[in-house]
């Protein structure tokens, strides 16, 4: 498990619709916009690294001091961008594999409006479970 | 990008700057204070001809192909500076800078936000980028100078200059040669002290004439050689001073010194000046150069000796191999300058500084190596770098320079604190390179590398590297935004608030309109904080509304965000008022505004519920509209045009507007002081001047939020102060109230936030979304808000009371409707209308007083005034007050209402009174009082009836009543059951304490009990009318002795409330008189104590209707015969006689036939299919097949007799019918008919007389075929009937 990790979903429109942060770390007061920063940062990144690639997963694209960012994009261009200090390849991919089955879930629900806010506290549980197992 | 000249690149101009020949400077006191009297140091006046642009050189270094150069720079110093700089006082001047330009850059306050010109990656960054970089970039590289470590800070030449005015002017030059004076590097060993050296006598000319000066110039010709010696004659414009038109010196000298620009060389004539020039050209091209040719050929063959070739370099390998051990300090050893490494590093800057790259990075490759196995990590550093640098001007491999300038920059970096400088100006070179090649983005990374220790110098870079996110392509916003707070954020760590305001506010454009929430909040929370630090309140709180509703962050960040707001604000020292104040959210879409015009609502939920229910209730009661249209055509023909697009209201009744307010934060706050803002104009037709108006008015709308608060005196506004807490959702209601007649218009709503800051809510007009739920829905959006005020009329107050919240299912009530009207003047004509009769009845006035429930007991002398009540008194039209009723003053009017819970749930009661004005001169004519009130209704008594006939006798049923407690707690008492219907009367089968032991029902307690029902034996006693007047009939269920009253069931609203659920369970069977009522009676029970429903005398009424006493069809009949009988057999058969009793409870005469039916051959084995041939074969005219639907009937009727057959059958003997085995009859409705019956029986025994079928058949009807229900024709098998037959003794 990974001391610090912040799961954030973008969507096209480069708004966050689902924000969480799930490492076991003592949340810091200052840490919630400072990983917004880098995350945000990060999309400049990714908007360059994304057409490059027919992969989803980019691996890790951009990092600040010892935080790595991981960015998965999906085929509708909605990123799943997570930030973290670990080194765990593998279990990232399959985090975000996951959590994109999720999304999908979700999309097919009718009274979700594509590009909304994701409110579902199950969708929540579930992420969080996810970040448990792999992360 | 390829073809761009890597010198013409600004890395490329500054290296042809910066690295070039140095050339120390000795001067005399009075040759400074010669040149001084221009406001310039010696120094000073040489360096503007330092450079040369168009000299044409030739050089021949190593190679044997000379070269030709062009342009050339010399640097010059005073001795006392050829050292490391002071890093103390470099940091001092940085900051002072820096600050400085902090305050010259420093955003205004009222401008708007910078605006990201895209455009700008497309120009060159120089445009952009604030000047003040690039003198911070070359101070820092200038910190880093004169390092042992590299050679081409090294002077190269030493200039003595010695003015004509000194004594013995020989002497003082060869005092200079003094080593103490020296630099130290000439001391240490790191450079060759047998520098050349060139003589220069400065002559002022202010002096006097130049003879003393030739003289002494040729002393030292004699002494120090013709060629190094040279004179200099300054300050020739004696007499006035000389105005120069691009002054020379102005670029070099422009910071620190006070002078202006304008007298700097004002003695300095054109020939001065050009005699500096040739002294200075002559200088690099007679002397520096030659010399530095003449060193490099040394060097050069050295090197080649020692090093060049196999043999060397074996030899170097295997020597420097054995060294390893014994150097191992950090700075590797100490190499001397006459050591071969410090040779070859002279030799390559030598060649670097005259351009020969190719020599010089042959010769950086070579000594690189040897650095490196030595361990000098600082030199190997710096020739690392110098490679990179020459890479880059030979343009040859860009990736070698890269590598080579990251390989330097690493290593410098490991050298910790004493590499920071160079490693600062290593990466300033690096990022230099990569500019050069527009590699904007690994630019920023260096520069985000070269982030040290030192706070401000890393605010610094982090600031230029956003610049190269911005510059890079495609640019990065992002980056830039982050990168620029990251900055901002340094910068306020070393109290450079000025700076930080100004990256936060360029990081601001970057994330206005984005939804990153903390992003946001974090920037316009700082930006807020910091104007608040350097007291610009104003704008502070701009930024601090901006992260007011904050929800997503944390109690204690949301708290802090408050805290620091309301201390902003109350540092202002006033109220501050922001249009649009986020705290608390105001939600729009619940705006509703409640006004009365002919509508008046007796309380906030009449207001609330649905415009259309009132209409629909009050339809009949008002005068049509188009009728009342044309009343005002006449009256004031003009207020119809108003009419159509204004809304009324009336002066001193109040307009209230409802409207949601919620605080999203998890803190509460107070908020005060909230009211309607309005605007009032007196004049009341101004529907087409306000239309012009409304455009100007919309300008200064906030001027009206301001004006207003003040300006009430045609109206009146509440005021209304709340707390709301954490999450908390309030609706609030406020009101205005007109005092005069006019125009109102409802603008906005103001608040005050903790008492401090004021908050604007403008209800913006023309926005499509806004929906006034169903009250008004007109054109034009700002109508909705304007409102034309008439002159105060009458308005009824009503109230019922004690209408209850809560009641049992049944609960009987008596209620008050009481009426005010608080106006002078009368109103008349009242109306009134009820939504659910069956909950609510009007009742008559003479009961308001009557006690209950006492008037609801049987008085055995009003027994029978009561009996022909009619029950149609109250139908559902409008209940008409009598007339002459007028209502006024202070006297309530008063009407009685009975209420009756008739089902369980939530009931919604509605009532309309309507009344008119007794003065005629307004334009409302009418007003309706609309009054509204819930009532839950909990469920009590579960009642259900059955009913079966009585076999033994005709007309006479079975009632069966099961009484279930649906309640938790309460008791009831149950008290009389009454049966409401045709000449019916009711009785117990069993006493009344074996059914209440307890005289009482507990809660969820059931029971049944049994009744006879059976027909009045008073039924001549009522005459004609007896058919359609329902006879009620009571059972008490209470013994005697405990209570003496019986409730009558024909008092006023008992009978209504029965009339109105009989109309509810309405079924199929109308008209039928054959159904029967049944009201029972119960009460709480008077121990019961529970204050929500404790009503000792409460009674409780639950209706059942229309319950069928003809489950067989419309006749009934009985067999009356003997039971028992004796008879001699062994005399003659057994003969019987029977009479049967038929009775027509049908409303029409009917068509009886009876078969009998033999038992004696297949008395057995009879079934349906027999019945139905032998009631063909009879052939009778006027009957008709049966239907197969009675078909089944009595298929399921004969089933039933088969034990009975079986029985007859093991008797072993058998009877016959010995009357007609068929017999006709017709009876008229309600009436009975007797027929005789015989039967033989042959021996004794037990006989089923079962064996008979009975035919009945209805005229049909034309109602009646519609009505499938209703049967028309039957067959009934008859039912048994045990006859026994002993032998007599």
């Amino acid at each position: 498990m990974a001391t610090t990790a912040c799961f954030i979903i973008v969507s096209r429109n480069d708004i966050p619709i689902y924000e969480a942060e799930v490492g076991v770390a003592a949340k810091r007061e200052d840490a919630a916009q400072l990983h917004q920063f880098i995350l945000h940062a990060a999309l400049d990144i990714v908007q360059d690294l994304a057409w490059t690639t027919s992969a989803m997963y980019l691996k890790s694209v951009d990092r600040f001091n010892e935080l790595v960012v991981s960015v998965y994009v999906t085929a509708g261009h909605t990123r799943l961008m997570l930030l973290h200090d670990s080194r765990n390849d593998d279990g990232i991919k399959s985090f975000f594999q996951d959590v994109h089955e999720l999304y999908i879930k979700t999309l097919l629900n009718p009274l979700y409006l594509p590009g909304s806010r994701i409110t579902s506290s199950h969708f929540d549980t579930k992420v969080r479970a996810l970040a448990r197992k792999y992360l | 990008m390829a073809t761009i000249d890597p010198l013409m690149t600004p890395l490329g101009q500054m290296l042809l700057e910066e690295i070039t020949p140095v050339v120390m400077l000795i001067s005399t006191p009075s040759v400074e204070e010669a040149s001084l009297k221009n406001g310039l140091s010696f120094l000073q006046t040489l360096t503007p001809f330092c450079s040369f642009d168009n000299i044409d050189v030739p050089v021949r270094t190593a190679s044997d192909q000379p070269y030709r150069l062009h342009k050339f720079k010399l640097r010059l110093f005073y001795a006392s500076d050829v050292k490391r700089p002071d890093l103390k006082v470099a940091k001092e001047q940085l900051k002072q800078v820096i600050t400085e330009a902090g305050e010259k850059e420093f955003p205004d306050s009222s401008s708007d936000l910078p605006e990201i010109n895209l455009e700008l990656s497309s120009s060159s960054e120089y445009q952009n980028t604030p000047s003040w970089f690039r003198f911070l970039n070359k101070e820092l590289v200038r910190v880093a100078s004169f390092s042992d470590h590299e050679a081409f800070d090294h002077p190269v030449i030493c200039l003595l200059a010695v003015s004509s005015k000194d004594e013995q002017p020989i002497n003082r030059f060869v005092e200079f040669f003094n080593t103490d004076k020296l630099p130290s590097l000439f001391n240490d060993g790191a450079m060759d002290p047998k520098i050349s050296k060139h003589y220069l006598l400065v002559h002022d000319n202010q002096d006097g004439p130049a003879d003393r000066a030739s003289r002494i110039l040729t002393e030292m010709r004699s002494t120090f050689g013709t060629n190094d010696c040279s004179l200099l004659c300054i300050n020739s414009s004696v007499d006035a001073p000389f105005k120069h038109q691009d002054n020379p010196w102005a670029s070099y000298i422009t910071d620190s010194s006070s002078t202006p620009s304008q007298g700097l060389g004002c003695f300095l004539n054109m020939g001065d000046i050009d005699e500096i020039k040739v002294l200075m050209q002559d200088l690099s091209s007679k002397h520096i150069i030659p010399s530095m040719e003449q060193k490099i050929r040394i060097l050069n063959q050295q090197v080649s000796a020692t090093r060049k070739g196999f043999k060397n370099q074996i030899k170097n390998l295997w020597w420097r191999k054995g060294k390893e051990d014994g150097a191992d300090s950090l700075s590797g050893p100490a190499y001397n300058f006459n050591s071969i490494e410090s040779q070859i590093r002279v030799l390559g800057d030598y060649a670097f500084m005259l351009r020969d790259y190719e020599l010089a990075l042959s010769n950086y490759r070579l000594i690189s190596t040897d650095y490196k196995i030595d361990k000098a990590w600082k030199r190997y550093a710096g020739v690392q770098e110098m490679m990179g640098l020459t890479y880059f001007i030979l343009d040859q491999s860009r990736k070698e320079a890269e590598y080579c300038m990251e390989n330097a920059f690493n290593t410098y970096l490991k050298l910790g604190s004493l590499g920071q400088l160079n490693a600062t100006r290593c990466g300033l070179w690096w990022i230099g390179m990569l500019k050069a090649r527009d590699q904007y983005k690994e630019a920023a990374t260096v520069y985000f590398r070269i982030c040290g220790e030192d706070i401000l110098h890393s605010a610094v870079m982090l600031e230029q590297a956003s610049y190269c996110y911005l510059l890079s392509k495609p640019s990065m916003l992002r980056k830039y935004g982050f990168h620029v707070v990251l900055s901002g954020e340094q910068y306020k760590k070393c109290d450079q608030i000025k700076h930080a305001i100004r990256t936060y506010r360029s990081a601001l454009s970057v994330f206005r309109g984005t939804t990153w929430s903390y992003i946001n909040d974090h920037v316009h929370f700082h930006i807020g904080q910091w104007y608040a630090s350097l007291g610009m309140y104003d704008v502070a709180v701009k930024h601090m509304t901006e992260i007011l509703s904050c929800s997503h962050q944390s109690k204690t960040t949301q708290e802090l965000f408050l805290g620091d707001f309301l201390q902003i604000v109350e540092k202002t020292g006033r109220t501050y008022e922001v249009t649009k104040l986020q705290l608390p959210v105001i939600n729009i879409s619940t705006l509703r505004v409640i006004y009365e015009d002919f509508r008046t609502f007796g309380s906030p939920s009449a207001a609330n519920t649905r415009e259309s229910l009132w209409r629909s209730l009050e339809e009949e009661m008002l005068p049509s509209f188009s009728a009342a249209k044309t009343n005002w055509l006449e009256l004031q023909s003009k207020l119809i045009l108003k009419k159509h697009s204004q809304n009324v209201c009336v002066a001193g009744e109040s307009v209230k507007v409802t409207i949601e307010f919620k605080n999203p934060l998890q803190i509460s706050i107070p908020i005060s002081s909230v009211t309607l803002v309005c605007k009032y104009s007196a004049s009341t037709d101004q529907v087409i001047s306000n239309e012009i108006e409304s455009s100007m008015e919309k300008d200064n709308k906030v001027d009206h939020f301001r004006n207003m608060s003040s300006d009430n005196s045609s109206f009146m506004v509440s005021e209304v102060d709340f707390l709301l807490g954490g999450g908390e959702t309030t609706m609030i209601e406020l009101s205005v109230t007109p005092k005069e007649e006019g125009t109102l218009e409802i603008i906005g709503v103001r608040w005050k936030l903790s008492g401090t800051i004021v908050g604007f809510y403008n209800f913006e007009l023309g926005q499509p979304k806004k929906n006034i739920k169903g009250r008004k829905t007109k054109d034009l959006p700002n109508e909705k808000f304007k409102f034309m005020v008439i002159k105060s009329i009458p308005k009824l107050q009503g109230s019922v009371h004690p209408l209850p919240g809560k009641a049992y299912a049944g609960d009987l009530r008596q209620l008050v409707l009481e009426l005010r009207n608080p106006s002078e003047f009368p109103v008349k004509n009242l109306k009134m209308k009820i939504s659910h009769p069956r909950f609510l009845i009007i009742g008559k006035q003479e009961t308001v007083m009557s006690e209950f429930p006492a008037c609801l007991r049987k008085k055995t002398d009003s027994v029978q005034s009561d009996l022909h009540a009619n029950p149609n008194i109250t139908s559902n039209t409008v209940f008409l007050f009598p007339e002459g009723t007028s209502v006024q003053g202070e006297t309530p009017f008063l009407w009685p209402l009975w209420f009756r819970a008739a089902v369980p749930g939530d009931i919604s009661l509605c009532m309309s009174i309507y009344y008119e004005m007794g003065d005629v001169s307004s334009i409302i004519k009418y007003r309706t009082l609309r009054l509204h009130y819930n009532v839950q209704v909990l469920p009590s008594l579960d009642v259900s009836f059955q009913i079966c006939p009585f076999r033994s006798s005709l007309e006479e049923f079975l009632v069966r009543l099961d009484v279930v407690n649906k309640t938790s707690s309460e008791s009831f008492q149950v008290c009389q059951l009454s049966s409401v219907g045709h000449q019916w009367e009711i009785s117990l089968v069993q006493a009344p304490d074996s059914i209440f032991p307890s005289q009482s029902l507990m809660a969820s307690q059931a029971i049944s009990c049994f009744f006879t029902l059976k027909k009045s034996r008073r039924l001549p006693t009522f005459g004609d009318n007896m058919s359609t007047l329902p006879v009620r009939s009571n059972a008490r269920l209470v013994p005697q002795s405990i209570e003496d009253i019986v409730y009558d069931i024909n008092s006023a609203p008992l009978v209504n409330f029965h009339h109105y659920e009989r109309l509810q369970q309405e079924v199929s069977y109308k008209g039928d008189l054959n159904t029967v009522d049944f009201v029972l009676i119960s009460c709480p029970f008077k121990s019961s104590d529970d204050p929500g429903f404790s009503n000792p005398s409460s009674v409780m009424s639950h209706h059942a209707c229309h319950f069928s006493t003809a489950s067989t069809g419309p006749i009934s009949w009985l067999v009356d015969g003997p039971q028992t009988m004796h008879h001699d057999f062994s005399a003659s058969f057994c003969e019987i006689s029977m009479k049967m009793h038929i009775h027509n409870s049908s409303g029409a005469t009917a068509f009886v036939r009876i078969d009998t039916l033999d038992s004696a051959g297949n008395g057995g084995h009879m079934n349906s299919v027999n019945v139905v041939q032998s009631a063909t074969t009879d052939n009778q005219a006027g009957w008709h097949d049966i239907t197969p639907v009675n078909e089944l009937k009595v298929t399921s009727n004969a089933l039933e007799t088969q034990p009975g057959k079986a029985l007859s059958l093991e008797s072993a003997s058998s009877y016959i019918w010995s009357g007609s085995s068929s017999t006709h009859l017709h009876i008229e409705a309600m009436s009975s008919a007797e027929i005789p019956l015989q039967i033989c029986v042959f021996s004794p025994g037990t006989y089923d007389l079962s064996n008979y079928v009975l035919n009945w058949k209805l005229p049909s009807n034309g109602q009646g075929d519609r009505d499938e229900k209703k049967q028309h024709s039957g067959q009934c098998q008859g039912y048994k009937y045990y006859l026994t037959v002993l032998q007599s003794t």
